[in-house]
């Protein structure tokens, strides 16, 4: 029996630390789970930074706030990958890269998708799924689930 | 500022090796010391070590004083690592050049290495994963890079009608270059027809458009001129300058994805520092991870105008014979690319090209250049050596 059996390991976590114990951005997540697709923008100087932050890398101002981003955009590239996906991930495995807005281009992954089904001008949206729960210490041993989720695109 | 001179090099063979990174350290050192037996271990007081993966594949962190250890080598100047992932070893020579030209230390070998290969073979991709942004781009999946190279192959083909066959003819000519190269991981020519017929990877991204997961490292010797002529007795070759940019890192922040803008800053530091144009260069090893990336490279670098990258290697200005042959040891697409070791395999290929005695060798060359990139092609990185100072 390997030492390591049902315990968690952070460097073989792949998804990121969403909860306020873990990260200042977690409104980003807890956005998400409500099916927002959020980044920050600062009030002191206007810039809308992606990903969110906690110092605006424009003015270094942490007077930042939580403002939508859109929920659908278009397809400039299409992607497919045939072989050699990471772990977790099924072939194909299909990027776009998508405009948002005309100021946020994003390369994401597109799923429900088979290939040769996504094309150079179409709409996809948001999608949010659930990912692995982490696993956290609690007392007397006991350990806490926290649920977590992901954003990726699928086709409109 | 003291001048710097590359006085030797060597590497361990790359491929898919039956060895640790460890052993493989071992064997670079020793190589580079072999390469020029008037330097030895005792003569070095700097040493910088480059990988990227060595905890996630090799799980030593603190590194540098194990491969310190390891060659018998007491640095008492400096002694560290360096990760820039595939720009690691370039990076190091950047960082050992400015150490010996301030006077911090005379004699520093950069050494880098990567054991990718794993009892499962799953676990490579997997660390990809934390090469680009954990968080927000390898969350896509985006771990190992063809995708990203696909979507900027598909950009430039678009813009400037760039075609499948002008890739195809990177990885023919690179693997043509590698043919007598022994410490490269293929040395098998390749054709036309089986570069453009090997199974799709991320279309337009085919099997022998992308470079393979390569074990191996490299070490490479750099000394204050003045003391570069009493440990060496082959012709000097100069670090004339070198040059770095990054302008964003996650791929919702690259801006343009056929023009490498931190490329071409990094390419004119390097050139003004060197006091050359691109003109000038005889010789070049730049980052063939992907087809795509040399003809991106060759417009970004100024070889050739932008979108005319295409039509460069299929007029053979990039060959043998050429404007400027690159990737004359068989570059990223023969060799492998363990990532801290790469740049440092270019640095040595570039100081046996000015010396006069590279296994391919370009006639009378006297100004060379390699260049990286690294992650989400976020970091870029430019040195150019000459056989004279300017």
């Amino acid at each position: 029996m390997s030492i390591v059996e049902g315990k968690y390991s952070a460097t073989m976590d792949m998804w990121p630390l969403q909860s306020k114990e873990m990260t200042r951005i977690h409104p980003f997540y807890d956005n998400l789970k409500e099916g927002r697709f959020t980044t920050t923008s600062c009030r002191d100087c206007g810039t809308r930074a992606f990903p969110p932050r906690v110092v605006c890398p424009e003015c270094l101002s942490e007077n930042l706030e939580y403002v939508d981003l859109p929920l659908k955009g278009k397809v400039l590239i299409v992607t497919e990958e045939e072989v050699g996906v990471p772990v977790g991930f099924e072939t194909p495995l299909i990027h776009a890269m998508i405009e948002l807005d005309d100021q946020l281009t994003v390369f994401a992954r597109v799923m429900n998708c088979k290939m040769g089904d996504l094309k150079e001008g179409d709409e996809v949206k948001l999608v949010v799924y659930p990912v692995d729960p982490l696993p956290v210490d609690g007392k007397k041993g006991a350990i806490n689930l926290q649920e977590r989720v992901f954003y990726a695109f699928e086709k409109a | 500022m003291r001048n710097v001179c590359v006085i030797a090099g060597g590497q361990s063979v790359w491929g898919a090796r039956q060895a640790s990174e460890r052993d493989m350290f071992q064997e670079a050192g020793k190589a580079a010391f072999e390469e020029n037996p008037a330097v030895t271990n005792k003569d070095i007081d700097g040493l910088i070590v480059g990988s990227a993966y060595t905890e996630r594949c090799s799980f030593q962190t603190h590194l540098a004083p194990v491969v310190a250890e390891s060659l018998g080598i007491r640095p008492v100047n400096i002694c560290c690592r360096v990760e820039l992932l595939c720009a690691t070893g370039s990076s190091g020579i950047i960082l050992a050049d400015a150490m010996i030209r301030s006077g911090k230390a005379d004699v520093v070998m950069v050494i880098g290495g990567e054991k990718l290969f794993t009892p499962q073979r799953w676990e490579v991709n997997y660390s990809e994963l934390a090469s680009v942004d954990h968080d927000w781009d390898g969350t896509q999946g985006l771990g190992l890079p063809p995708p990203v190279f696909s979507a900027v192959a598909q950009q430039h083909m678009k813009l400037y009608g760039t075609t499948e066959e002008q890739l195809a003819m990177v990885s023919v000519k690179n693997r043509r270059n590698g043919l007598n190269n022994k410490k490269g991981q293929y040395q098998e020519a390749i054709t036309l027809e089986q570069a453009m017929n090997a199974r799709a990877i991320v279309r337009p991204m085919k099997l022998f458009d992308c470079c393979p997961v390569t074990d191996g490292a490299a070490a490479i010797i750099l000394a204050a001129e003045e003391k570069a002529k009493y440990l060496t007795d082959k012709p000097l070759v100069y670090i004339r300058g070198t040059g770095q940019a990054t302008l964003h890192n996650m791929s919702a922040n690259m801006r343009n994805w056929s023009t490498w803008e931190s490329l071409r800053i990094a390419a004119k530091q390097a050139y003004a520092k060197a006091g050359v144009t691109a003109k000038d260069v005889n010789v070049a090893q730049t980052h063939d991870c992907f087809t795509i990336s040399e003809i991106i490279e060759t417009e970004d670098l100024g070889f050739c105008e932008k979108g005319e990258g295409g039509p460069f290697v299929q007029a053979g200005q990039s060959d043998f014979g050429g404007q400027v042959p690159i990737n004359t040891d068989g570059g990223l697409l023969s060799c492998g690319h363990p990532f801290g070791a790469t740049g440092i395999r270019q640095g040595i290929e570039i100081m046996h090209q000015l010396r006069g005695d590279a296994v391919r060798q370009v006639e009378g060359a006297r100004i060379g250049l390699t260049h990286n990139l690294s992650g989400f092609i976020a970091a870029h990185t430019v040195l150019i050596y000459g056989r004279d100072l300017a």
